[in-house]
C-alpha cells in the first residue's frame, strides 16, 4: 500500500509537471525578447545597423502609437505577453562644460524612445502594463528607468563612459529643427545607466512621449517589438496560408503558430509589415520541439519505472495471503471466488492508495516544480483520474500472476505452513 | 575453507529457491538499472546536444574595436584579426564572419534613382549559422561569382531586385556593382542590408582591409562559452570580446532547468527502482522466517544470517545491474535519435556508475530483512506468526 501510493506520487508529480513544462519551457523562451517586428508597409529603407537606425528624422514612415492597444484585441491576445514602440532618431548632445568656441562641445547621439512600463489602454477598455523590459529582458539598468511625463532618460554604458556622465547628472539634447535658426536645447536628468552589449550602449534612451515631443513627432513611432507565446511551428504552419483549403485555414488561424500571430496583428495594425525574427522564433520551436519530446520520454520511463514498483508490490502483498487463500480454500472457497475476493481487495488498494498518492504527489509536483522552474504546477483533475486508472491497471496486473497461482494452491501443505 | 563453501552453497539455494521471485526482483532491478544508465546517458548527451542546437539562434560572441564612435563608421579593426580565432571549441568549428558596415547609394542596375543603403561587407565561413533566416529566393551557381551579393527581404522589395539582377552601389565617388544571389529574410535589421563580399564593402568605405566587427557562434555550455570568450579577450590585447547578452542570459536560464529536470527525473527513477526491490525483498523476508528460525536454532549469529541475505543481494544487483545498464545504453542511443535526430554517444563512464549505483540501491532496499534479526526460532518452529 505504502509502495503503491509512494508509485503512484512519483507518477502524479511527473505527469503533472510535464503537462505544464512545456508552457513554462515556453514562457521561459520569452527571455530571449522579441520574436515580432513590426514596422511601417511602405517606408523608405532603414539604415540600421545593430540596433540604431540611421535615417534622419524626416525620412521614413511612423506608425501611430494610439494603435497599439488593438494589440490586445487580436485572437490570440492572452499570447501577447508584451510589446514595445522604438522611436529613434539621431541628435546633438551639447557639453555645457566645453567652451563655446569648440567644435566639441556638440556630440552627435542617438536618441530612443521607448515605454519602460507603460499602462496601454485596451479598447475594450481593460489596461495592460508592458515595456521593454518584456521584450529586450537582457537590457539591464544601472539605477532605475526614467518615469513616463518627466524630462529623464537613461544612457547607454559607452556614451556615459566616453562622456564622464553618471546618475543625477543633467544632459542638454535637440534635434535638429531646419526651421528655427536658434537650436534650443532640453535638460533631461539622467536616472540610470544602461547596457545591453549591442548598438544601444551608445545611445541615450527616454521615454517615447518625451521624445516625441522634442523630435516634433507627436504620437508615433517608428517600429514596434512584440513578444509572444507561440506553439512550434510544424509541417502544417509552413504551409503558405494562400494555398490553403478554408478548413486549412480556420485551423492554422487558431493555432497560435508565429505566422499565424503574425498575420492577426498586420489585420488590427494597418498599414504595417508584421516580420517574424527569424533567429528567435525558429531556435526556439527547433529546442521546445526537442525538449517536448525528451520530457515525454522522461514521463514515461518514470511511469514504466513506477508501474514496475507497484505490480511488484501487488505480487508481494499476494503471496503474503498464501495462508488466507489456503484456508478460504479449506472452507470450501472455489479457485474463482477467492480470485475475485483477492482481486476486489487489490482493487480498493489501488483506489485508497492511487488517491492517497496523488494527494503526495501533488505536493511533490509543488516542490519539484518549485525547485527546477520557480513555479508550482496547477493541481489537474484528469491527472487524478489517469492516476486512479494507472493504479487500477497496473496492481490487476501485477497481481494477476500470484492470484491465478493462488488459486491452485492445494490448502493442505499451507496450512500445515510448508 | 568448509564455511566459505557452505556460505555460498546457502547463497546458491536461496537464489534459485524460487524462481519466479528471483525474476521479479531481477526484472525490477534491472529495469531500474536499464532507465537509470539510459537516462543517465541521455542527461549527459541532451546537454551536449542542446548547446548545438542553441546555435540555431546565431551568433553569441562579438569581436569589436574597444572604443566604437555612434556615426557607425568610427573605430574599426585590422580584417587579419579574423585570422587570429580559434578555429574550434572543445572540439566543435567555430564559424566567425567579418563584417564591414557602411552606408552607401543603391540602385538597380539600369536605373538612375539612387537610395541609401547599409551594406555589409562579409567574410568567412558560415555566414548562415551566423545569420540565421531563410533564404526566400536562392540561385545556387551564382553564390561563387567574385561580386556575388545577398539581400534582405526589405531591400529587395524596395530596389525591386531578384536572383540574377544586378545592384549598382556608390559612394563618394567610388563605384561598384554586385550580382544578387539569394534574398533572405531574417526578420532583424539584416532584412534591409545587402551582404557582399568583404573588399567590396572596403573599397566603398575607401577602408581597405578593415572591419567593423566579428561574429562568432560558439558551441558549449554557458560556463566553457564564458571561458572562451575570457581567453579570447586575453589573447587579442586592444579589442572588446563580448558574449551576446540576448542570447547568453536565455540561454543560460534554459540549459540549467532541462539538465534541472533531467536530474531530476534520474533521482525519482531510482527512488522508484528501490521501492519495486524493497517490496520483493519484504516478500522475502517473510517466506524465509522459517529458514531463519532454523539457522537460529542450530546456533547461527544474527550477523552471518544477515550477511548471508546481503551477499544474495549484491548479487543480484551485480547481475541486475550489468544486464540492465547495458540494454539501457542500447536503449539511450534509440532515444537520443528519437529526440535529437542523432544517435546519442554511448558514454562508458556512465555503465559502472549504474551498475554502482543499482548494487547500492539493492543492498539498500534489503532493509526489510532487518526484520529477520528479530525472529525467535521458538515461535517460528511453533507456527506462530
Amino acid at each position: 500500500m505504502a509502495a503503491l501510493a509512494l508509485g503512484m506520487a512519483v507518477a502524479t508529480a511527473a505527469l503533472s509537471v510535464s503537462l505544464d513544462v512545456g508552457d513554462r519551457l515556453a514562457q521561459e523562451f520569452r527571455s530571449l525578447g522579441a520574436n515580432l517586428l513590426v514596422t511601417p508597409l511602405a517606408d523608405s529603407l532603414p539604415l540600421q545597423i545593430g540596433g540604431v537606425d540611421y535615417r534622419p528624422a524626416n525620412a521614413g514612415a511612423y506608425l501611430p502609437e494610439a494603435d497599439l492597444g488593438k494589440l490586445k484585441t487580436i485572437f490570440w491576445r492572452f499570447n501577447i505577453i508584451g510589446f514595445a514602440p522604438i522611436l529613434d532618431v539621431p541628435a546633438q548632445y551639447l557639453r555645457k562644460e566645453v567652451s563655446e568656441t569648440d567644435p566639441s562641445r556638440y556630440a552627435p547621439v542617438h536618441l530612443i524612445g521607448t515605454w519602460s512600463h507603460h499602462i496601454v489602454q485596451i479598447p475594450d477598455g481593460q489596461i495592460f502594463n508592458t515595456g521593454i523590459d518584456q521584450t529586450n529582458p537582457w537590457w539591464k539598468v544601472d539605477g532605475h528607468w526614467f518615469s513616463e511625463g518627466k524630462k529623464e532618460c537613461v544612457l547607454g554604458s559607452v556614451f556615459a563612459n566616453r562622456m564622464g556622465l553618471k546618475i543625477g547628472d543633467r544632459v542638454f539634447l535637440n534635434v535638429d529643427d531646419p526651421s528655427k535658426m536658434v537650436q534650443r536645447y532640453d535638460a533631461y536628468t539622467v536616472t540610470g545607466i544602461l547596457s545591453t552589449g549591442d548598438a544601444e550602449d551608445q545611445a541615450i534612451v527616454m521615454s517615447l512621449g518625451e521624445l516625441q515631443q522634442l523630435a516634433r513627432l507627436p504620437g508615433q513611432y517608428r517600429r514596434l517589438y512584440v513578444s509572444a507565446l507561440t506553439k512550434p511551428e510544424d509541417a502544417f504552419a509552413r504551409k503558405d496560408p494562400k494555398t490553403m483549403t478554408p478548413a486549412e485555414f480556420d485551423t492554422w488561424y487558431c493555432t497560435p503558430y508565429i505566422s499565424a500571430i503574425a498575420l492577426q496583428i498586420s489585420e488590427e495594425l494597418k498599414g504595417t509589415d508584421v516580420r517574424i525574427i527569424r533567429r528567435v522564433a525558429e531556435g526556439e520551436g527547433i529546442i521546445l520541439t526537442r525538449v517536448r519530446t525528451l520530457l515525454w520520454l522522461v514521463t514515461f520511463a518514470s511511469l514504466l519505472a513506477s508501474a514496475l514498483a507497484v505490480g511488484a508490490s501487488a505480487a508481494a502483498s499476494v503471496i503474503e495471503r498464501r495462508t488466507e487463500i489456503g484456508l478460504m480454500k479449506a472452507l470450501g472457497a472455489g479457485s474463482g471466488l477467492v480470485g475475485v475476493l483477492l482481486a476486489a481487495e487489490q482493487l480498493l488498494l489501488a483506489f485508497v492508495g492511487g488517491g492517497f498518492g496523488y494527494a503526495v504527489g501533488i505536493v511533490l509536483a509543488r516542490l519539484l516544480g518549485e525547485r527546477v522552474f520557480g513555479f508550482a504546477p496547477a493541481p489537474k483533475l484528469f491527472v487524478l483520474l489517469i492516476i486512479l486508472a494507472l493504479a487500477a491497471l497496473i496492481t490487476l496486473l501485477g497481481s494477476a500472476y500470484p492470484l491465478r497461482r493462488a488459486s491452485h494452491y492445494d490448502p493442505a501443505p499451507i496450512l500445515r505452513g510448508e | 575453507m568448509p564455511t566459505t563453501a557452505m556460505f555460498w552453497r546457502i547463497v546458491r539455494r536461496l537464489l534459485t529457491a524460487n524462481y519466479a521471485r528471483l525474476f521479479v526482483i531481477l526484472l525490477a532491478l534491472g529495469a531500474g538499472a536499464a532507465v537509470t544508465s539510459a537516462l543517465l546517458n541521455l542527461q549527459i548527451d541532451a546537454k551536449r546536444r542542446l548547446t548545438t542546437e542553441f546555435r540555431a539562434l546565431g551568433a553569441n560572441v562579438i569581436v569589436a574595436p574597444r572604443d566604437s564612435d555612434t556615426d557607425g563608421n568610427g573605430a574599426t579593426l585590422d580584417e587579419a584579426m579574423l585570422g587570429q580565432l580559434p578555429a574550434h571549441h572543445e572540439g566543435k568549428p567555430v564559424p566567425a564572419v567579418a563584417f564591414l558596415y557602411v552606408i552607401v547609394e543603391v540602385a538597380k542596375a539600369g536605373e538612375i534613382h539612387f537610395e541609401p543603403a547599409v551594406i555589409a561587407g562579409t567574410q568567412g565561413l558560415g555566414l548562415t549559422e551566423i545569420r540565421p533566416g531563410r533564404r526566400s529566393e536562392y540561385l545556387a551557381f551564382l553564390e561563387k561569382d567574385p561580386a556575388a551579393c545577398e539581400v534582405g527581404t526589405k531591400a529587395a522589395t524596395q530596389f525591386a531586385v531578384h536572383p540574377g539582377d544586378s545592384l549598382q552601389l556608390r559612394n563618394e565617388g567610388r563605384t561598384a556593382s554586385c550580382k544578387v544571389f539569394a534574398v533572405v529574410a531574417t526578420g532583424g535589421a539584416e532584412d534591409s542590408q545587402i551582404f557582399t563580399r568583404l573588399g567590396t564593402a572596403q573599397s566603398l568605405a575607401n577602408l581597405p582591409a578593415r572591419i567593423s566587427l566579428i561574429q562568432l557562434s560558439v558551441t558549449g555550455t554557458p560556463d566553457s562559452l564564458s571561458r572562451f570568450i575570457a581567453h579570447l579577450g586575453q589573447s587579442l590585447p586592444g579589442v572588446d570580446v563580448h558574449g551576446i547578452k540576448q542570447l547568453a542570459e536565455a540561454e543560460g536560464r534554459i540549459y540549467n532547468r532541462i539538465s534541472g529536470i533531467l536530474s531530476a527525473t534520474v533521482i525519482l527513477v531510482l527512488i522508484l527502482t528501490s521501492l519495486c526491490v524493497m517490496a520483493g525483498m519484504s516478500n522475502v523476508a517473510i517466506e524465509r522466517k522459517n529458514d531463519v528460525g532454523l539457522m537460529k536454532a542450530i546456533g547461527g549469529s544474527v550477523r552471518r544470517v544477515v550477511r548471508l541475505f546481503l551477499a544474495e543481494a549484491v548479487l543480484m544487483g551485480i547481475v541486475g545491474g550489468l544486464v540492465g545498464s547495458a540494454i539501457g545504453l542500447l536503449l539511450s542511443i534509440w532515444l537520443g535519435k528519437a529526440v535529437f535526430g542523432v544517435a546519442a554517444q554511448p558514454r562508458w563512464i556512465v555503465y559502472p556508475f549504474s551498475v554502482a549505483i543499482t548494487v547500492i540501491v539493492s543492498i539498500a532496499s534489503a532493509f526489510p530483512l532487518r526484520r529477520l534479526a528479530g525472529i525467535r526460532p521458538a515461535s517460528v518452529f511453533r507456527g506462530e506468526a
